[in-house]
Parts: structure tokens; sequence; C-alpha cells
């Protein structure tokens, strides 16, 4: 009985344990969001860029955007919520909007169009998934391990791997 | 009589007295203002004060200082890396890799907690070489499965030859985190609240569980195993539990630490932990058979000025910086060599005292 009431309790944490990790997994993805302040085509239409677009993000100034030019901010979790200060004409009055997206959860950066957005039109139309270009790198042939069979360099060398950041 | 009493507290606390004069003698040298001073103590204490407190329990238990913490370590910069690859940031991300770590401390510990049983007396060699032993497979593990067996998503984290993580993993997303949530400022020296809230309740569990059944358990193990198991501890199981708590709160405190510093040196960060920790502890004053909270907070305290300082007065006296550092690093492991040679020579010394003891009590019985 007792041994039963054991193995119960375990399962229950082991469960209220993954239910934890589970929830951290969904609410603490992150994003790198670049804010993109440029003219699209969707349905044959063009959506202009407005003149200027002050972008706020949990009450941050991220950037100030004119045409052609892209901010970036990041963000924890998928509902998404930035303020634009938008400008369509220079000298013109300034507008303010609050803008509320839902992230996808699988793409790590995502670009999204201000005046798509702006426009109403839907997620095909104002995201894209960010691609980082392929950066050629070499070797540096500092694989760990390879160099001393023991593994012991830096650890066991004069300056006793210490570097003050201990 | 009193004479004795002065003699005998300057041996009992010979290295936190050493210690606490260097640190007098150095800080004026180095010229550091107190703020300054105050600042980076705060600062270090929270970042390495749960990860001295984990070796607490196997003490408790007789099992000496635990080496073997460094596994709680590796357990922690598994689940790191795997939370940097998902890209889960800010709290969660903490969250999530002490989640993670806990299975792999669990299974470490276990593993760790066996052998030290079949190599009773000699739990500190074992745990030492238990290091290089789990460090051979956690290279084996980061170095090459991951990647091909595990699956690891980005390219920032993996070797250019795609397989294989990076020399230093990026923690820039979840830096701090603990830290600066609940932090507040008093004169310019920021206070990590909800870190020290934590190394708070770490101390309370410390308290709370050396009254505990299995506390008491420990504590009887720690004295002496054989009047131990006659009176029907499991005293195998017992010590075991004790090395799997310290490798668990090592893990949890390896989280905190590199939170705190922001980046995850993938082959390095677990290397040295256990030893910094331990000479740590027995800076403020604690034995290889007996160590106390206090004892952390004043290792830490003590030891991490010597590290702040000594560089700077390095400098001050010689020009050279460099003198420091060596200065600090002869006193780590000067101060553990010491702290082993004074352990053997109580025990030799109690043992012949029990010895004379017999020996007279069997003189005694013979003239009656």
């Amino acid at each position: 009985m007792k041994s039963k009431r054991r193995v119960l309790i375990c399962l229950l944490s082991v469960a209220v344990l993954a239910a934890i990790a589970a929830v951290m997994m969904i609410i603490g993805r992150g994003h790198t969001i670049y804010v993109d302040n440029r003219s699209v085509d969707y349905n044959g239409q063009t959506y202009e860029a407005p003149y200027k677009v002050t972008v706020y993000v949990k009450d941050e100034q991220i950037a100030k955007l004119y045409d052609k030019e892209r901010g970036m901010s990041t963000w924890i979790g998928q509902n998404f919520q930035m303020t634009l200060e938008v400008m369509e004409k220079k000298g013109g009055d300034e507008v303010l909007q609050t803008i509320q997206l839902k992230l996808p959860y699988d793409m790590d950066g995502i670009i999204v169009n201000l005046p798509a957005v702006l426009a109403g039109l839907p997620e095909e139309a104002w995201l894209t998934e960010f691609i980082p270009a392929p950066v050629v790198e070499e070797d540096d042939g500092e694989i760990p391990g390879e160099s001393d069979e023991f593994g012991l360099e830096g650890d066991m060398g004069d300056d006793m791997g210490l570097g003050g950041d201990i | 009589m009193k004479q004795n009493k002065v003699l005998n507290f300057l041996l009992n606390n010979m290295v936190p007295i050493m210690f606490i004069i260097i640190c007098a003698v150095l800080i004026p040298l180095s010229g550091f203002s107190a703020g300054y001073l105050l600042n980076e103590i705060i600062t270090r204490m929270g970042r390495n004060t749960f990860l001295v407190l984990c070796l607490l329990f196997p003490i408790m238990s007789g099992m000496g200082l635990n080496f073997g913490m460094t596994l709680g370590a590796m357990a922690a910069e598994i689940a790191i890396i795997f939370v940097a690859d998902w890209q889960i940031w800010g709290l969660p991300g903490i969250v999530l890799a002490v989640i993670l770590s806990l299975p792999i401390s669990v299974a470490l510990g276990w593993l760790c907690g066996t052998i030290m049983n079949m190599a009773i007396g000699r739990e500190m060699i074992t745990g030492y070489i238990m290091n290089f032993f789990i460090g051979g497979w956690y290279q084996l593990v980061v170095l090459f499965m991951m990647g091909p067996i595990i699956p690891i998503v980005h390219s920032s984290i993996k070797l250019p030859r795609g397989y294989g993580i990076r020399n230093t993993v990026s923690l820039l997303n979840m830096r701090q985190t603990l830290d600066d949530l609940l932090a507040i400022r008093i004169g310019g020296i920021k206070i990590p609240v909800l870190t020290f809230l934590l190394i708070g309740l770490l101390c309370l569990f410390i308290v709370w569980f050396r009254r505990t059944k299995l506390g008491q358990d420990m504590r009887a193990v720690g004295q002496d195993m054989n009047v131990a198991r006659d009176a029907g501890i499991k005293v195998e199981r017992t010590r075991i539990i004790s090395i799997i708590m310290s490798t668990v709160f090592a893990g949890f405190g390896m989280v905190i630490y590199l939170q705190n510093m922001g980046n995850l040196p993938t082959y390095t960060a677990h290397s040295q932990i256990g030893m910094f920790c331990i000479a740590a502890l027995l800076v403020g004053g604690a034995s290889v058979e007996k160590a106390s909270i206090s004892n952390a907070f004043l290792g830490v305290t003590l030891f991490h000025l010597m590290f702040i300082v000594a560089p700077a007065a390095g400098t001050e006296i010689i020009g050279d910086s460099m003198i420091g550092e060596y200065f600090r690093v002869f006193a780590s492991y000067g101060v553990i060599t010491l702290a082993l040679i004074m352990y053997e020579m109580k025990k030799r010394r109690s043992k012949g005292q029990a010895g004379q003891m017999l020996a007279q009590a069997q003189r005694e019985e013979e003239a009656s």
C-alpha cells in the first residue's frame, strides 16, 4: 500500500514537471522580429509604405522607419504586440495603432511587413521567414580534446582556466 | 586552560583567519573602492553560493567533499544546450533547463553514489576520478552525438563541421534574467533579490532537512556507519541519496551560474567548478567532516574577495597582474591540501587517543 502510494507520488511529480516543462516551451519560445517598412504587392494590388513609422515594443522605441527601412526586436511567446506611430505623408498627422500578431512557433526569425499589417491583410501577406545568409566558416581547428588526448589543456595548464570569471 | 581554548579556536579556524588577514592586506593595495568590492562580492555570491551549498549533503553523510558535484554541472550544461537550441528564452528557459537537468542529475548522482559505496573511505578521490570518467562521456555526447544522433537544429551552436557543439554557446537571451527580476539598487549596488531568495530557500531546506528522518539518518551514517547499520538505517541507500541530492542541487546551481555569466563555455565550464566550490567552502572554515551554511557564506565572501583583489594587488606590488592570478590558484589548491592534511592528522590523533584510552582501561582492569 505504502509502495503503491510512493509510486503514485513519483508518477504525479513526473507528470507535473513534464507539464511545467511543456508550458515553459510554449511561453518561452523566443523570436527575432524584423519589421519592414516597404511596399508590398498582394493580389495584384500595391500597398504603399507610409512616410514614417515609429515602432514601440513593450513601451520601448525599437525603430523609426522610413521607406525601405528595417527594424529589429526580440519577443518571447507567440502573441506579439507592438504600437505603431504612423505618419502617412511627410508633415502629416501621426496616428497611433496597437497591433497584435500571432507568431508561428517554429520560426526563429520573422519578417513582418508593416504596410501589409496596417492594411489588415492576411498572414501570408505580412509574414516571411527570415533565413540568415549562409556563412562560410572555416574550421578553426579548435575542436576540443583533439590536440591533447587527455583533454588537459587549459584545465591544468598555467592559467588553470580561471580567466577571472569564476 | 584559557590559553588552550584560544589555541584551539585558532587551530580550528586557521584557514578563515588566514584569508581574512590576506584580504585585509590586499584590499588597500588593490585600490578598489568599497562600493565596487561590495557590488562584485554580491554578484559573485549570487552566482556561486547555491553551488557551494550543495556540498553540505555529502559532508552530512560522512562522504567528505563531493568532487563529483561536477556531474550535476555537466547535467545542467546538457540541459542548457537543449534550451539554447530550442530557443527558449528568459525565465521559462531557466525553468526548463532546471527541469531537464533533473533526470540527468539523478541518474549521474545515482551512478556516482553507487560507485562511491564500492569505495567506502575513498569517496573523495573516487568522486574526483568520476569527474574525468563522466567528463569523457560528456565530451562524447556533446562533441559527436549532438548533431547526427541527438538533433541539434541551430548552426549557431553547432561546430562548423556540422556536428558537435561549439566551444562557446551564447546565452544572451537568458543572461541575468534571474538576477534582474526583482533586483533592487541601493547606492549603485545591484542586489539580485530573486537569486538570493532561491539561495535562502535552499538554506531553509537544508535546516529543515537536517531535522527530518532522512536527515537524521544521514548524520548518523556520517558519525558511524556501523552503528547506523546496527540501528537499522540503510546506510548504502542513505549515502546514495545524499550524493543524488548534492548532484541535483549542483545542477540547479550551475543553471544559476550560467545565466549570470551569459555564455556557456561548453568544454571547460564544469571542469573547475567543483574545485573552486570546495575551496570556497574550506576557506569558510568547513572541514572534510563538518560544514555549515555559515561556512558556505563566509567562504564565498572571503574566497571571491581574494579573487577580486589579488590581481590588482599583484599589479600594485610588482607591476604584473599575473602574480595575483598565480597567487589565487596557489591559494585555492593550497587550502584544499591543507584541509585534507588537517583531516588526516585529526583522524590519526583521535585514533591514537582512542588506542591510548583502550590501553589505559586494560591496564586498570588488570590492576584491579
